[in-house]
């Protein structure tokens, strides 16, 4: 793989993220009265005061010199400050953002974890009963409400069992890694849910078809044993789409993130988010919005590399 | 033999009577975790848009309002009264001059000693233009502020102002030696606040919560004169979710919530080892008119009708049976203002004759059951704040009942910020909203033709002269008459209608003592020094 | 028949049982979905001889808000499924026919809107918008085309090459014709796959939407926001919450059988 290849992707990358800036941008402008009417009417603000604001957020200028000036002061890290807090946003989004990668990152590997056996599993005993439940269970992950499962969640483990904490990070002064665990259990499950039931279904479709290919069916009448022929060669075939699927993914993982942190109040970005549009804290709501697509855009772009990694034959462009 | 039954009788009704109190000795130590049903956005008390939890139990003000909406003194000697000399007219009794002795021996929670100047810098700090504060009232109304010692403190003031002791002041005394010359919108200072209180912050997680330990210098002492506060630390958790606030209650991992949603304590009454205590509140909820510009709501025979239509004991039941309902916006328990004799001219519960007025004045209805007149329907948002069930209950019990009389209501709810402004602007048809005031309310504010926080577009010429004489008498006989007179204007115009007052329930569990419910603005943790929790059984707590 | 045909066709009349329902059960029920008794009033009342699914704290009775909310969530789910294949097929079809820039151009958009993570700008417009209930079809519907619109473009880039549009162009089709009249009857079937697809996302979208707040609003009911009111009386009165999230889950599974059938179907046929 050649680095202009790399760097093609890259800059490819780029015009992208301005759209979206400028997209993001318009749409928040569409508030009316913008990002300082908090403030308008509040009677402890004075006028001067707010004169002063304006001009500190370029807000007397002409639209496009303001997306200019916000978009030059984004990528110096100058996110602004959070109107509900007046701490700067990077700062609010640094203190939130280990806990939903502790949450994501768990659920991503919960996810890994169950839906690679389950996807070979499907794939290899087809059409037994196994595979049928298995699929039915997949079926309902991925069509399960995310909020309504948290709170069944909650009901029965939390409310009627009593085996779990029924929300937040960790049992403050009674700390421990047992007790983070506890605490990461329930909000981890339900993230994870429908990322392993799509990932399994992918894995098993793509797995049959490798598994049907001319060179698998060599291998076996070679006498391989199944798991090896598995192992050794259809799997690695089979990942090749499932390694897009888990990176377009990633964007359902972003966004269920918002629901379960809120039903379990569960401290990170997507609490974050839901606290900034109820606060009305453009600053706060643009700048997680801008990090959302940023990540999703790299997550595309390693999708994108490993593929070319993986599958020799993928050199195009 | 026949004593034996008199003293258990004797001891039995003893403890009856005394069964809410506890007579044991106070238990040193413990955690007391708190569950608040808010995000906190930051802990400088007069910055804040959420009431001051936290900052109630870090930071103290010269005064303070007791659980009988009463000022009591705190970091001054006493409460400045006419009787006592604190309080002297000024300018031929056009003004007034307030003077505060400070207690003396009480240090910030770093050492550095409390002076006048600290009160000075306060009120400067505040009414600084440049400082964005939610509560800047009664900084306006200072003149100057002398300080001729460390101890004393000379508040000269441009008019006569009864409310002096509502916010400024009794919020809380900010450090000059930590932030003069700092700028208060961005200052650490918003995050851990340095105070004179029982407790200190040691950590601010934000979206998380606030751990405060107890303060070893801390100059209140108890009844017996043991130092104060008994408990070692206080954990508030950021819940707001009141689903989960409610799992963890019951769950045991939430000790104390204040002011609960009536819903959830619905939903905990008779949970083991919780106690919900009632307590009577300074806020009452209203249905106000937007009537600017040309809002069909200018008709006085409309908001008469609309007043017919709504039945508080349905709001009440909705309610879980918890509030009161009542028909004057001053509430029954300020027994300097409140009188009862106008409320008689309040309408009542009268949907057949709110059917008749409407037709009569030519609000026909169309085939759909709803009115309309000279092609105008009758429709109107209401709005309240999103998120907040009690209220979004009692908007929906509304909308029914204005159905009924054939009114289409539809909710327009807000969130946060977004609901404050609307609420300012007056950029509404119906908002069904509560009040939480201060021990002594400032109705001009809201209902005075110049007040500014009156979005409604109310003017009244009589009302205002009625205001401004309950606003600028000290004098409590004529205050009353004015208020009197306040509340009969309020029930013939109804700028809004008044339905409920608010009660305060607390989710405490069995084992804190000395918890009591604080109906005003500065929260029940004002008297948190003197709370403690008892131990588990058979453990230390 | 294989499996997935059999689930497809249970799905499918299910889905068409549900659909009567929701339509049915509301008209004869004897309350209608927002008349509150007094007499209730105050804290839901489980399931009893008057109220087969009990009634909310309003005193509303729970099973014609439950079917009438029905009515609601299934409508802006196929509206908005609608409108998103609608634009989906659109600008797939475009870029598939046209190639080169516009074909560039229209990924690039499709792009943009895909790096933006959908709940979050779903809420944000929401959030700013307060839609009302064509505004929110509006919005899903803009938002989930993407799907759509790469199964046509794919498509398309296929049936361009073909032997009989060749021959139409020959004959001097224009493209428009050629676009409407020709390609996209052969572009139908995994349009509709896609488009059944689409009909569970909306539904899901819309719950969650109304779920967090946003949406439509009390008191008509939709199948979220009937869940959000049931979540705080999740501990005392846990039988609110069943039936509409029972009923979102059985929707959106059988929506997804019957387009895995529909799939199925197709590629069994190619």
């Amino acid at each position: 793989m050649s680095a202009a290849f790399l760097l093609k992707r890259l800059l490819g990358a780029v015009p992208l993220l301005l759209a979206i800036s400028l997209l993001l941008f318009v749409i928040v402008h569409l508030a009316p009265g913008g990002p300082l009417d908090v403030y308008v009417d509040n009677p402890s603000v004075t006028p001067e005061a707010l004169r002063q604001l304006r001009i500190g957020y370029g807000l007397d200028r002409p639209l496009p010199v303001q997306y200019l000036l916000w978009l030059k002061s984004m990528l110096e890290g100058a996110w602004g400050y959070s109107i509900r807090t007046g701490r700067p946003v990077t700062q609010e989004i640094i203190e939130r953002l280990p806990a939903t990668l502790l949450l994501g990152g768990t659920a991503l590997a919960l996810s890994l974890a169950i839906a690679l056996p389950v996807g070979v599993l499907t794939a290899a005993l087809r059409r037994s009963g196994v595979d049928r439940v298995l699929t039915f269970l997949s079926f309902s992950g991925i069509s399960i409400p995310v909020f309504w499962l948290a709170l069944m969640l909650q009901l029965l483990l939390s409310i009627k069992l009593g085996w779990l904490p029924a929300a937040g990070y960790e049992t403050i002064g009674a700390s421990g890694v047992r007790d983070r665990l506890a605490h990461l259990v329930m909000p981890a499950l339900v993230l994870s849910l429908a990322t392993i039931a799509s990932w399994s279904r992918f894995l098993r479709s793509s797995l049959i078809d490798v598994l049907e290919q001319d060179y698998i069916r060599t291998a076996f009448a070679k006498g391989h044993s199944f798991a090896g022929v598995i192992l050794r060669h259809a799997l690695r075939n089979a990942l090749i789409p499932v390694v897009t699927v888990i990176s377009l993914d990633l964007a359902s993982v972003i966004s269920g993130a918002v629901i379960t942190e809120t039903v379990f109040a569960w401290p990170g970005i997507g609490r974050l988010f839901v606290e900034s549009m109820d606060g009305r804290d453009y600053p706060v709501l643009m700048g997680l919005m801008m990090l959302g697509s940023v990540a999703l855009i790299l997550a595309n772009l390693l999708a994108d590399l490993v593929y070319a990694a993986i599958d020799p034959r993928i050199r195009y462009e | 033999m026949r004593a034996f039954p008199a003293g258990v009788v004797l001891t039995a009704g003893i403890a009856l009577i005394s069964g809410g109190v506890s007579v044991a000795a106070p238990v040193r130590g413990g955690t007391l975790t708190v569950g608040l049903p808010y995000d906190i956005d930051t802990l400088n008390v007069y910055a804040t848009a959420t009431l001051g939890d936290v900052e109630s139990a870090v930071i103290e003000g010269l005064l303070a309002p007791n659980e009988h909406a009463r000022y009591e003194p705190v970091l001054a000697t006493e409460v400045p009264t006419l009787a006592n000399g604190g309080i002297e007219f000024t300018k031929h009794g056009a003004a007034m001059r307030v003077t505060y002795h400070l207690r003396p021996g009480v240090t910030w929670q770093d050492g550095a000693p409390l002076t006048s100047a600290d009160v000075k810098f306060t009120w400067e700090a505040v009414a600084d233009p440049h400082f964005l504060a939610e509560s800047k009232d009664g900084t306006q109304e200072v003149e100057s502020i002398d300080t001729p010692d460390d101890l004393t403190v000379i508040v000269n003031y441009r008019s006569v102002s009864p409310s002096f002791a509502s916010t400024l002041f009794t919020f809380g005394i900010l450090p000059r030696h930590l932030l003069a010359g700092k700028d208060l919108n961005h200052d650490p200072y918003n995050d851990t606040p340095l105070g004179t209180g029982p407790f200190m912050v040691r950590e601010f997680r934000r979206g998380q919560f606030v751990v405060l330990d107890r303060n070893p210098h801390y100059w209140g002492r108890d009844a017996q004169g043991g130092t104060l506060p008994y408990l070692d630390r206080i954990v508030y958790k950021l819940i707001p979710s009141s689903n989960t606030l409610g799992a963890l209650i019951r769950a045991g991992e939430v000790l104390l919530a204040p002011r609960i949603p009536f819903m959830l304590a619905k939903q905990l009454e008779g949970t083991a080892n919780v106690e919900l205590i009632v307590g009577p509140s300074l806020g009452w909820a209203r249905l106000a008119f937007g009537m600017k510009g040309k809002s069909l709501l200018r008709d006085p025979v409309l908001r008469r009708a609309i007043a017919q239509a709504i039945n508080r004991a349905a709001l009440v039941k909705a309610a879980g049976g918890y509030p009161q309902p009542i028909r004057s916006p001053v509430l029954p328990v300020l027994d300097e203002l409140y009188d009862p004799s106008p409320e008689a001219e309040v309408p009542g519960y009268d949907p057949v004759a709110a059917n008749q007025a409407l037709d009569a004045a030519g609000y026909r209805r169309g085939g759909d059951g709803y009115r309309s007149r000279d092609g105008v329907p009758l429709a109107f948002g209401i709005t309240t704040q999103a998120g907040e069930i009690d209220g979004e209950i009692a908007e929906q019990i509304i909308i029914a009942e204005l159905k009924a009389i054939g009114i289409r209501v539809a909710a327009d709810n807000k969130t946060g910020i977004a609901y404050r402004q609307v609420r300012y602007r007056g950029e509404y048809d119906l908002l069904y909203g509560r009040w939480v005031t201060a021990a002594d309310p400032v109705y001009s504010v809201f209902y005075g033709s110049h007040g500014p926080l009156n979005g409604q577009g109310y003017a009244s010429a009589p009302l205002d002269a009625a205001l401004e004489r309950m606003e600028t008498l000290l004098e409590p006989g004529p205050r009353r008459a004015a208020s009197a007179d306040m509340q009969r204007i309020f029930a013939h115009d109804l700028p809004s209608i008044p339905l409920l007052s608010n009660v305060s329930i607390a989710a405490k569990s069995t084992r804190l003592k000395n918890f009591v419910i604080n109906p005003t603005n500065m929260t029940d943790f004002i008297s948190v020094a003197h709370w403690y929790l008892e131990p588990l059984p058979g453990r230390a707590p | 028949m294989s499996d997935a045909h059999r689930t497809a066709w249970v799905s499918l009349v299910f889905l068409m049982a549900l659909a009567l329902s929701v339509v049915v059960v509301p008209w004869i029920s004897p309350y209608t979905y927002d008349l509150q008794d007094l007499e209730l009033i105050g804290q839901p009342i489980g399931p009893d001889r008057a109220h087969w699914f009990g009634t909310d704290e309003l005193g509303q009775d729970s099973l014609t808000r439950v079917f009438f909310g029905g009515r609601i969530s299934l409508a802006v789910g196929l509206a908005s499924a609608l409108v998103a294949t609608l634009v989906g097929t659109t600008i797939g079809a475009l870029a598939g026919f046209f190639g080169g820039r516009v074909d560039t151009a229209l990924m690039r958009l499709t792009d943009v809107v895909l790096s933006i993570p959908l709940l979050p700008l779903v809420l944000l417009l929401s959030g700013l918008l307060r839609p009302g209930l064509p505004m929110l079809v509006l919005t899903i519907g803009g938002l989930t085309w993407m799907a759509t619109a790469r199964v046509v473009r794919s498509q398309f880039l296929t049936l361009r090459e073909l032997e009989f549009v060749t021959a139409a162009r020959a004959l001097g089709a224009g493209s428009g014709r050629l676009i409407i009249r020709h390609m996209l009857p052969n572009a139908l079937a995994p349009i509709t796959v896609s488009a059944t697809l689409a009909v569970g996302s909306s539904i899901m979208l819309e719950s969650a939407l109304s779920f967090l707040g946003f949406g439509v609003q009390p008191p008509t009911p939709t199948w979220g926001n009937l869940l959000n009111a049931a979540s705080p009386w999740i501990g005392a009165a846990p039988w609110l919450a069943l039936p509409p999230g029972i009923l979102i889950f059985a929707t959106v599974l059988a929506v997804n059988f019957l387009g895995d059938g529909l799939r199925d179907a197709l590629e069994s046929k190619d």
